[in-house]
């Protein structure tokens, strides 16, 4: 069963076991992914996904569908706990044992299972991407930096990062049409 | 700025990204109410960007859901099943039937009331042991005060003229008293020292009258002990013996049985 974006959010808001279910399925590998990528830490991750879904979940009321869609809504909150929990005592400590070979070992394990929402080849358009595009929306989208850590992160001007970023999406956005 | 302009500021990117200032975002958003465009072209970003982390997606290990799924759910029936209890266990803190505590009440009172029952009972049961105890001893004392009042009687009585009857060769040591009223020729018998009777005998009293035994009546014995006790009556009498007799006596003393003796 697919459902709309609209009829989820109405089932949703009205508490339906079935719909979270779905959400969940639907959006929970997106939602880890972006997690994995700012802990490397798979069990954290995992955590910090269960946590987030929890707070979806209790929180469903106050999505508002003008200011945006529902994943944008859903990435911000799971986004936030993620780096909540970066800046949490305990973090640092397990960052240090993490080793940054396994993190790798643990994605390139998962790319198979990606495969099934990747019936468009979005993956494919993806590695299109020329790589100070995909360098400057991952920072922003997949590790939470802000506009002023990109700067520093990339050595550009401030006011460069929202140019750079409209013309990375703007590609990005192309390739994904095609 | 206008609305192509706004478009191609990146403003929308920055904001889709969850990157914006707090003033970009109150920008976005002034924007957005007022250009319905702007919304379909945030939503095709977000699209975009949508479309690019399902494609960096990691999948995360089957429990996650599982744990979520009762963690969400069991939760909400968790509350719903504990807030039963609750109202219960303050129902049961407030108001206990009032025939439980009759119940228990009862129960307690009738543990106490067998315990009583039971110390009661005994203390009872000593009591009317004890009474008879005392009753038998009163009988027995009433009994023997009443002999020892007769025999004391017999004995102080002023017209009770002693007659001392001294043991024979049979018995040297047999020792017998008559007291003789002299008013009345009453005889009484105080046979205290006499031997012990062989079973089947019997002492029998002769009186001698003008030079021959005349029978007197036979001496008993009350529960084994002598008592001092009336006789037969006589006017005149030269002597008394007592002889030891066949159990109801003889008609004629047997001599050679003769115990005790009088000198007159």
């Amino acid at each position: 069963m697919i459902y709309s974006e609209e009829d989820l959010v109405v089932l949703l808001k009205s508490g339906d076991e079935s719909a979270f279910s779905y959400l969940y399925d639907h959006y929970s590998g997106a939602l880890n992914g972006i997690i994995y990528k700012m802990i490397n830490d798979t069990a954290m991750a995992e955590d910090i996904l269960q946590e987030a879904f929890v707070k979806i979940w209790n929180n469903f009321s106050s999505y508002d569908s003008t200011k945006g869609r529902l994943f944008t809504w859903m990435l911000n909150i799971t986004r936030n706990l993620a780096i909540d929990t970066i800046r949490s005592k305990g973090y640092k400590k397990q960052s240090k044992i993490q080793s940054s070979e396994i993190a790798v070992g643990n994605v390139s394990n998962n790319i198979n299972e990606n495969e099934r929402f990747d019936g468009l080849g979005i993956r494919k358009q993806v590695t299109l991407l020329k790589e100070d595009q995909k360098r400057i929306i991952d920072l922003a989208y997949f590790e939470g930096f802000t506009q002023n850590e990109i700067s520093q992160q990339l050595g550009i001007p401030l006011g460069t990062v929202k140019t750079r970023m409209r013309a990375a999406m703007s590609e990005l956005k192309r390739l994904l049409q095609n | 700025m206008n609305k192509e302009e706004f478009i191609s500021s990146g403003l929308l990117e920055l904001y889709a990204l969850g990157i914006s200032s707090p003033e970009e975002k109150l920008l976005v958003e002034e924007n957005l109410s007022q250009f319905p465009e702007l919304k379909e072209e945030l939503n095709d970003i977000e699209g975009s960007l949508e479309s690019y982390a399902q494609a960096n997606a990691l999948q995360p290990s089957s429990d996650v859901k599982e744990k979520l799924m009762n963690r969400v759910f069991s939760q909400e029936s968790k509350v719903e099943s504990t807030q039963a209890p609750v109202v219960s266990i303050n129902k049961r803190n407030t108001s206990i039937p009032f025939y439980k505590f009759l119940a228990a009440a009862s129960i307690i009172l009738l543990f106490g009331s067998i315990v009583l029952n039971y110390t009661y009972y005994r203390k009872y049961n000593k009591a009317t042991d004890d009474l008879q105890v005392a009753q038998q001893k009163i009988e027995q004392t009433d009994a023997s005060n009443e002999a020892m009042t007769k025999d004391l009687e017999v004995v102080t009585n002023r017209y009770a003229r002693p007659v001392v009857l001294n043991g024979t060769a049979n018995s040297p040591d047999a020792v017998a008293k008559i007291f003789w009223m002299k008013n009345t020729g009453q005889v009484y018998i105080d046979p205290t020292n006499l031997p012990q009777v062989p079973a089947g005998k019997q002492y029998q009293l002769w009186a001698i009258v003008d030079g021959k035994p005349v029978d007197a009546g036979l001496i008993t014995t009350e529960k084994g002990t002598y008592h001092i006790q009336k006789m037969k009556s006589f006017g005149k009498a030269e002597a008394f013996a007592i002889t030891l007799e066949k159990e109801g006596g003889s008609p004629a003393p047997t001599m050679s049985e003769m115990v005790v003796i009088s000198k007159m």
